[in-house]
């Protein structure tokens, strides 16, 4: 059967009690789609690792997927985006920025030898060439991957070499923070896409991925679409635009 | 009693809401204490069970029950624990109300732990634990790992050989980033079950202190 893979590394959720919740989007976005019911199976895994094994399955047609990990695997993968998601609260775009411990970093030379920590920071691609394009990192920086950004703005509060890259909920949270002043917004990306859904490779056959994308720009205007897509945080899809 | 009842369901990003979930079924009877091993006994068995329909009714049930609990005694730390794990269950199949669910949940915990911090071998603590540190954290949820790892080493200076408490603690520390911390920790876990009275519980707490020293 064909698959659609949810793979979000970093956000909260395990896979099985997500599984619900997927599979009820996978049966509206086909039955909006005019697919055959049962025709499409969901699976969702939060590690990058296992979204990657998991895309890696002959059944795996279509991938829900954040941008950075669009950045980081979408080439090696053959990914081609066929929606953009229009997230809850955020939109279908989004600027992530990076935060330093006020006075301490200035420009890129001012984070020499430091550690930079996001929930995106297993795509560092992403981060070196989308979120700070035009702000070159220097060369020692190290990208690690984070779940825990509050840890981690406390570490940068109070001085230690870590800097954080933080998406646009976060950022916008930053100021309610007890220790907000000793952070600073050192520079921000441009607006970005949130998540794509994507074809992969050629397992889709053109008309069936066409009958598929209109579903999706479907979704959200049908009785009914509302909670299911609130559940996973959506409120639909927009025909998609790479940067 | 399991670790893992407090955990919510929670998919690619999670949405906070304002209303809560619709309550069902009509409230049981029986003591306090009858009450609060029903809602024990929905939880572990929502741990183990793979139908997400089960699941909701399992949920509906703690929460029945929890409730019954409370309208006898409101200040009881069984029914205040026990309205806590029901809360856990209800976020774990409502993901929608999650964060709500789990703040009310940590709320409880307090007030549980303030009557009765030995309570469930630390319960209060060792709960109030994971739900910290698998919650989505700041600023979607309740989630921090900091203040995790000070509730999970609340829970081991209460109760140092229950091997759920040594398990949350080792998962604090992982998370926290001692990786030398998390491994001596789970290997404590491990000779803690070992040298513990057989339960149902015990294979799973062998098998999670296994699975937490292969990944270190």
């Amino acid at each position: 059967m064909a698959t659609l893979v949810f793979c979000a590394p970093g956000y909260p959720g395990a896979a099985g009690d997500a599984q619900p919740f997927v599979d009820k989007f996978a049966a509206a976005a086909a039955s909006a789609a005019g697919w055959p019911a049962g025709s499409l199976a969901a699976v969702y895994d939060p590690t990058e690792e296992g979204g990657l094994a998991k895309l890696g399955g002959a059944d795996a047609v279509l991938a829900f997927v954040p941008y950075p990990f669009f950045i980081e695997h979408g080439a090696a993968l053959h990914l081609t985006p066929i929606a953009q998601a229009d997230v809850a609260g955020t939109g279908t775009q989004e600027r992530w920025t990076l935060v330093g411990k006020a006075g301490s970093v200035a420009g890129p030379p001012s984070l020499a030898g430091y550690t930079l920590l996001s929930i995106a920071g297993y795509a560092p691609q992403f981060v070196r060439h989308s979120a700070l394009e035009g702000w070159a990192l220097p060369a020692d920086v190290r990208i690690e991957s984070t779940g825990q950004i509050l840890s981690v703005l406390r570490r940068v509060a109070s001085g230690e070499k870590v800097a954080a890259l933080l998406d646009q909920t976060q950022a916008a949270a930053m100021p309610t923070l007890p220790f907000a002043a000793q952070l600073k917004a050192v520079t921000q990306s441009p607006q970005l896409p949130v998540a794509f859904i994507a074809v992969v490779g050629s397992r889709l056959p053109a008309a069936r991925s066409k009958a598929f994308q209109a579903g999706l720009l479907k979704l959200g205007h049908g009785a009914g679409d509302a909670d299911m897509l609130s559940s996973l945080h959506l409120q639909g899809f927009v025909l998609p635009k790479v940067p | 009693m399991k670790r893992a009842l407090t955990c919510s369901a929670l998919a690619f990003v999670l949405v906070a809401c304002a209303t809560r979930p619709p309550r069902t079924p009509p409230q049981p009877t029986g003591s306090i204490e009858t009450l609060a091993a029903a809602i024990a006994t929905d939880a572990q068995r929502s741990d183990h069970e793979p139908d997400p329909q089960a699941r909701e009714q399992l949920a509906a049930d703690a929460l029945s029950n929890a409730e019954a609990c409370l309208a006898q005694q409101p200040r009881a730390v069984p029914c205040l624990y026990g309205h806590a794990l029901a809360l856990g269950l209800q976020a774990r199949v409502h993901p929608t109300h999650a964060i709500e669910l789990l703040n009310a949940m940590l709320s409880e915990l307090t007030s549980a732990e303030a009557g009765d911090a030995d309570y469930d071998r630390a319960g209060p603590a060792r709960v109030r634990a994971l739900v910290l540190l698998r919650a989505p954290g700041w600023p979607l949820g309740p989630g921090d790992a900091d203040s995790g790892l000070e509730s999970a080493r609340r829970a081991v200076m209460l109760q140092p050989d229950y091997p759920p408490n040594l398990l949350t603690l080792a998962e604090a520390l992982a998370k926290t980033g001692d990786a030398a911390g998390a491994k001596e920790t789970y290997t404590r876990a491990r000779k803690a079950t070992e040298a513990s009275t057989p339960t149902a519980d015990r294979d799973d707490w062998l098998r999670e202190a296994d699975e937490g020293l292969r990944r270190r």
